[in-house]
């Protein structure tokens, strides 16, 4: 297991695709910030709340990426092949699956930790620029920077779920974008009775932040920590099963 | 060593693999032949794990491949020559799968000499030629130091002086006790560097024969695979 996962970490930083997906979540993240930021009025600003909301945007953005790190550790060897020289070495598979799962978590701390902090050191600079106080204290910060990287983490670890139970990649990125940037929202919006109980609202319960109108109805961080490991453990278990039992083409 | 006892794959209605029984002589380089389609590389995955008989059994030193304990130090494999991620270096392929066989890096280098890859092995798979690609499968199955070696279709894309140079290293490999089970179309190359040959038509065996009793090989395999089959 240790040395399976020593060969997962080592895949990761040997190719350009993940400094490429870090690349766009940096770009993005700064596209957005500064949209809400420039745009949004003075009085709007100033309210903790909103500035709370604000940050949300990091915490989603993080979640997406490191789910998107995760899901194509596993698509890209299945669409490359190179899952093949991976099962002849390993053919206990379960084994292969759980390291990628621990390899995306410690990358996915990595991506959860990049997004907060890029969201909050360009909020705090927008806000600065504009000449807005800033109406959050240092445990706000503790709580999304830890919360942040901790709901990114597993994240990745459903991406390599999801992308180990459908396999192939584009269906796994285009599901993962279509659920987190469209689907989760507009039940957050339409039935957030249920949607708070959601992957991306348990993020957001993490951080204690989250971009939409529900924000105040989160549930409480603890009971988002476990909604989100039950999504991560059934995605991952999940996977592993599929994997093990179907055909390498 | 390597068996294949009532061996069946189905895929819905199509048979790929149908009722196949062999063995192999530990010390000898067999070829599996067949025309596309006749269950040759479906024959490879179901003895290599990747897929599951769907009756049979195929085994390697006695057991079930995925039941294997660090089979890369028994097997070696090549399955296709495009089983690289084409952003990743050679040389870090081949650490990502020696990681994870616990085999050292100082083995990397050996394989990567031993298939004149150690000048090309920082560049991007996507720059290789097929011949390359072919020397760098091989050089990920000889990280084990393997006792069997099952290639598919080994020479494509390497050159004149490459497949010389890999007919040597098969007579070798099985000079030394090492066994070798190779899928070809190469007829001409095949008969030049194997012991006997086993001859696949429509997931069937329908012959197999030493090299050295055959006087043509080439007349043998198209009466054999051309031939409706009775």
């Amino acid at each position: 297991m240790t040395a399976q996962l020593r060969s997962e970490l080592l895949k990761q930083r040997t190719t350009r695709t993940n400094l490429v997906l870090l690349a766009w979540m940096v770009a993005l993240v700064l596209l957005v910030l500064a949209l809400h930021v420039l745009s949004f009025g003075s009085d709007d600003l100033a309210r903790a709340s909103n500035q709370m909301k604000i940050l949300g945007l990091g915490t989603s953005i993080g979640a997406l990426f490191a789910a998107l790190l995760g899901a194509l550790s596993i698509t890209g060897e299945l669409r490359t092949g190179t899952i093949r020289p991976t099962f002849l070495v390993t053919p206990r598979r379960s084994r292969v699956v759980a390291a990628k799962v621990v390899a995306g978590m410690l990358a996915g701390v990595g991506v959860g930790l990049l997004a907060e902090a890029l969201t909050a050191g360009a909020e705090a600079a927008g806000l600065a620029a504009r000449g807005i106080d800033i109406e959050l204290g240092a445990g706000d910060y503790a709580q999304l920077l830890a919360g942040g990287a901790l709901a990114a983490a597993l994240f990745a670890a459903i991406g390599v779920g999801v992308g180990a139970l459908v396999r192939n990649q584009v269906a796994t990125v285009a599901g993962l974008c279509v659920w987190l940037l469209f689907v989760e929202p507009l039940l957050l919006g339409d039935v957030p009775a249920a949607a708070k109980y959601a992957p991306e609202a348990s993020a957001g319960a993490i951080a204690g932040a989250i971009q939409s109108q529900i924000a105040d109805a989160l549930v409480a961080p603890a009971l988002g920590v476990l909604l989100l490991v039950a999504y991560a453990a059934l995605a991952a278990v999940g996977g592993a099963v599929v994997i093990n039992r179907r055909d390498v083409e | 060593m390597l068996s294949v006892t009532h061996l069946t794959k189905r895929y819905g209605e199509v048979v790929a693999v149908d009722d196949l029984t062999f063995a192999l002589e530990p010390g000898s380089i067999t070829a599996l032949l067949g025309p596309n389609g006749a269950g040759k590389t479906t024959t490879l995955r179901l003895l290599l794990g990747l897929a599951e008989p769907t009756e049979g059994t195929a085994t390697v030193f006695g057991r079930p491949y995925r039941e294997l304990e660090a089979p890369c130090r028994r097997v070696g494999a090549v399955l296709e020559s495009g089983d690289f991620d084409p952003g990743r270096s050679g040389r870090n392929h081949l650490r990502a799968l020696a990681l994870a066989a616990g085999i050292g890096f100082d083995r990397v280098e050996d394989v990567l000499a031993l298939v004149d890859l150690d000048a090309a092995a920082d560049r991007r798979v996507r720059t290789y030629s097929l011949g390359m690609r072919q020397r760098l499968g091989l050089a990920g199955a000889l990280l084990g130091d393997p006792e069997l070696l099952v290639l598919d279709e080994p020479a494509n894309g390497l050159d004149p002086a490459g497949v010389h140079w890999l007919r040597g290293f098969l007579r070798q490999f099985a000079d030394a006790g090492g066994t070798v089970l190779i899928c070809s179309h190469v007829l001409a190359e095949v008969a030049q560097t194997v012991d006997s040959v086993l001859i696949l038509s429509a997931g069937r065996l329908v012959a197999e024969r030493r090299i050295d009793e055959l006087s043509d090989l080439e007349a043998l395999y198209l009466e054999l695979t051309t031939a409706p089959v009775a």
